[in-house]
């Protein structure tokens, strides 16, 4: 069974069809990506699979598990990650209470255990300082930990963006152009820790710009054009394809 | 050091009823009176701080739960004769339900909608306090609220008669609110308001409810301005709708805002300056209102960065903790 | 009925002025009622303490008022606009306050009376009986909605006030002069709250606390309206001021304020685009 499954999604603003009649599945597993001109409706799809917008008509299920109606911090919670393609970060947080922050909720725990502190609480807190450092040192940032997030560069809050949706361990990670607008040694980091991630198994849906980083490492890859899906399959099939190739330079 | 100074500090406000004895023996009452306004105000600023300084919502709705809570503690220490104790509690509570009830629909309004509509229900609120008659004795005044007697039934009480054992009743709920307002906003909750403050769709990503959040802060902080009502009533005496105008939102703001939004010490601190200072000054409070409001005003509009440079230098506090 | 009308073409005058300022700036007037109160007071000063006739000193008030609009905007709208709206509406609260405190002060708080020769004589129309000025209010609100449309469809101004009401960033960039734009947006407000206030101070006590209930029941028809939807806003009033007569005197005189505003929230929770549909601009 595929993990996510997205069928017949659409979405509409005041005229515009944003996602139209999408049908798009990811095994376990799988590193997929979904490409598609400026206002293709990339974006718009994540928000539907997360929680952040309604769809019009159509059903995501993820482990077969309806996430139509779900709200956001539902999804996340059921183990789908995402970053947002405006780089979003708690600015008035330190980067590493940023990284607190994405664990903490998952970790079942009752607000008046919170309030008293209980033991467990205190075990699972250093446990988390623990993991957020070591995702602080995998993307570069061991130095910003206790920096207020707004302080630190773009790139840099990009890097703590991804390594935040890390912390939870999740088992669908989303990434919304995690390689536009940062420099040429940025995007090698993020493509090979993208490609760390597929070696351990996660599945990750990515949405990308960058046609080097997304040919060099997708499985798969889905072209969006107007919110509908023109073209699915290996990265070198779609190279060729005369309706992509048309949906890019055409016009 | 730091410990030491701030050992001699608690110390020396522990003491004040006799510090204020021996150096002003004239002026006692009147100091002891002065500093027991300070002290409610200061647990009810942080009570509002909970809310504007640590889920970022701008509530104006505040004086509604402080009139909740004094209204019932006043009503049942009046009417029904309860002991101070339950009917303090009874207006935490009392104040703490109103809140959860109309924090549902409330924060489904976006900014502006939810100022306006948390204004409009602490109208609704004196409306009610000076039209219904029956309950509220409206502008009449609900008098003779009797002083706190401290004690379990069965058990040994205290009368609270005199001022400096007033001043310490007090100190000693200020205390508990700074302890309840640390723990809220530090370790994982108050990591959680923060991160519905400053970026609630990321926070959904995370996990986090905001509107579990946003309504946790809300009640509790109503709860304790209801607390702070029911100590009021009993030092007063009295409860009148005048109470719970629109003019406690500007004095609150004022703490809070100036003071330092979202820090425990700036709104310590600012209580201590808002209350203390106009009442040493003997300022008419319409004269009061109109220094705030234009204190106010020229922070905001003089000040090149403003409240912002405020909320920023509270957050670099915080961060370097 | 009559009274409801009344009551909401006073409601319009001032909820319109403040759509105005939501549509084109962006901002909440949290001062707005006290406008209309400083126009109140302006009249009062001209028709009872000058001895001026009523068409000259209803004249008076929206002139003086829309030198006050202006000052506003220059020194506390303009430094507060690319703030955030925690700050905005911190800084107009605070106008509102200096405002209504100031005129305790300086005029003390018990209410003015200002009776004029209208407000007493009776027009009786087959037995339905009518004070004048309240004719003379329903007639002046309609010819002011018609001159503020047409100011807003065909004058060069209303035109780039309308493109600020649907792009603010995209009219800088044409060209249009922002900053004087928001300035006659501000000063046709604060005259269309003191034109409101110069009609219906013959009918109403005048009080320096006034302001803020008055802010509260505009915006309630200025939320209801669609936010920022200058029509809109004025159709809500209407309908908040029949609501409140007719409540006023069939359900509760104590509480009709209080109806305004749960009627306010509730449009909020049933319909946050408004009563009549989402729009841009205003
Ligand atoms: N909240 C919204 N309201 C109205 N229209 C929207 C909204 N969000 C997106 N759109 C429109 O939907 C279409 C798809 O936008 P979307 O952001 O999903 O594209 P995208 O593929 O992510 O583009 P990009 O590569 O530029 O990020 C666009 O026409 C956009 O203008
Ligand atoms: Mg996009």
């Amino acid at each position: 069974m595929a993990l996510l499954e997205v069928r017949g999604l659409v979405k509409r603003f005041l005229g515009v069809t944003a996602v139209d009649q999408v049908d798009l599945a990811v095994e376990p597993g799988e590193l997929v990506s979904l490409i598609g001109p400026n206002g293709s409706g990339k974006t718009t799809l994540f928000n539907c699979v997360t929680g952040y917008l309604a769809a019009d008509h159509g059903r995501v299920l993820f482990r077969g598990r309806d996430l139509t109606h779900v709200a956001p911090h539902r999804v996340a919670r059921l183990g789908v990650a995402r970053t947002f393609q405006q780089v979003s970060v708690f600015p008035r947080l330190s980067a590493l209470e940023n990284l607190l922050v994405f664990l903490q909720q998952h970790q079942e725990e009752h607000t008046l255990a919170r309030l008293i502190r209980t033991p467990r609480l205190r075990r699972l807190e250093v446990e988390a300082v623990e993991r957020a450092r070591r995702l602080l040192d995998l993307v570069g940032l061991t130095d910003k930990a206790d920096a207020a997030a707004g302080s630190l560069s773009y790139g840099q809050r990009k890097l703590l963006a991804f390594a935040a949706a890390l912390m939870p361990d999740p088992d669908l990670l989303l990434l919304d152009e995690p390689a536009a607008a940062v420099n040429p040694t940025m995007i090698n980091q993020m493509k090979s820790h993208i490609l760390a991630l597929h070696r351990q198994g996660k599945t990750v849906l990515l949405v990308e710009h960058n046609m080097e980083v997304v040919m060099d490492i997708s499985q798969r890859v889905v072209v969006l054009d107007h919110g509908q899906k023109i073209a699915e399959g290996s990265p070198d099939a779609i190279r060729r394809d005369a309706r992509v190739i048309e949906a890019y330079f055409g016009r | 050091m730091r410990r030491a100074s701030a050992l001699a500090f608690i110390v020396m406000v522990v003491a004040a009823p006799w510090l204020v004895a021996a150096a002003v023996p004239r002026q006692q009452r009147y100091v002891l009176h002065v500093l027991i306004f300070t002290v409610l105000f200061a647990a009810l600023a942080l009570s509002y701080d909970l809310v504007v300084g640590h889920v970022g919502s701008l509530s104006l709705a505040h004086p509604a739960f402080f009139g909740v809570g004094a209204y019932a503690a006043a009503i049942l220490a009046t009417r029904a004769r309860w002991p101070f104790l339950a009917d303090l509690l009874a207006a935490v509570l009392a104040a703490a339900v109103v809140a959860a009830l109309v924090g549902v629909p409330l924060f489904r309004l976006t900014e502006h909608a939810f100022a306006v509509g948390t204004l409009g229900l602490a109208l609704v609120a004196s409306i009610v306090a000076n039209n219904w008659v029956e309950v509220t004795r409206g502008p009449l005044c609900i008098t003779g609220i009797p002083k706190p007697v401290l004690g379990l039934p069965g058990g040994p009480t205290l009368a609270v008669t005199t001022l400096p054992g007033y001043y310490w009743l007090a100190l000693a709920a200020l205390a508990a609110v700074v302890l309840l307002y640390r723990r809220l906003t530090t370790f994982r909750l108050g990591r959680a308001f923060h991160a519905v403050r400053d970026n609630e769709p990321l926070a959904g990503a995370a996990g986090i409810d905001p509107l579990k959040y946003r309504l946790l802060a809300f009640t509790i902080g109503a709860a304790l301005a209801g607390g702070v009502g029911a100590l009021y009533v009993h030092y007063l005496s009295v409860m009148c709708p005048e109470e719970m105008t629109v003019a406690l939102t500007v004095n609150l703001l004022v703490i809070v805002f100036l003071g330092g939004v979202g820090s425990l010490r700036g709104v310590l601190v600012g209580a201590v300056l808002f209350t203390a200072l106009p009442e040493v000054l003997r300022l008419a409070p319409t004269w009061r209102l109109v220094i705030y409001g234009g204190l106010l005003l020229l922070v905001v509009v003089r000040s090149p960065e403003g409240i912002e440079s405020l909320l920023r230098r509270a957050s670099g506090a915080r961060a370097g903790r | 009925m009559l009274h409801g009308l009344t009551l909401g073409s006073m409601y319009a005058m001032v909820a319109a002025g403040l759509a105005l300022m939501l549509g084109v700036a962006r901002l909440i007037n949290f001062a707005h009622g006290e406008f209309f109160m400083l126009g109140a007071y302006a009249f009062w000063l001209g028709y009872s303490e000058l001895g001026l006739p009523y068409p000259v000193a209803a004249l008076l008030a929206p002139a003086v008022m829309v030198l006050f609009g202006i000052a506003y905007q220059r020194t506390v709208i303009r430094a507060i606009l690319p703030r955030s709206w925690h700050v905005q509406l911190i800084a107009t609260l605070a106008t509102s306050i200096v405002l209504t405190n100031l005129a305790i002060i300086v005029l003390g708080t018990q209410p003015k009376e200002v009776p004029t020769a209208l407000s007493s004589r009776i027009l009786d129309v087959g037995g339905f009986r009518m004070a004048w000025q309240r004719l003379l209010v329903l007639l002046a609100a309609l010819v002011i909605f018609w001159g503020l449309h047409r100011f807003v469809a065909r004058t060069r101004t209303g035109r780039a006030m309308r493109a600020m009401s649907q792009n603010r960033e995209a009219c800088a960039v044409v060209g249009v002069d922002v900053q004087r734009v928001t300035m006659v947006t501000f000063a046709l407000s604060a005259a269309l709250a003191a034109l409101a206030a110069a009609l219906v101070s013959p009918l109403f006590n005048i009080f320096p606390d006034m302001g803020t209930v008055l802010t509260l029941k505009a915006f309630a028809a200025v939320v209801a309206g669609g936010f920022g939807y200058v029509n809109g806003a004025i159709a809500a009033s209407f309908l908040i001021g029949l609501t409140e007569a007719l409540a006023g005197s069939y359900v509760s005189y104590a509480y009709k304020d209080a109806i305004a505003f749960l009627m306010m929230i509730a449009v909020l929770l049933w319909r946050p685009q408004g009563l009549f549909g989402r729009r841009t601009g205003i």
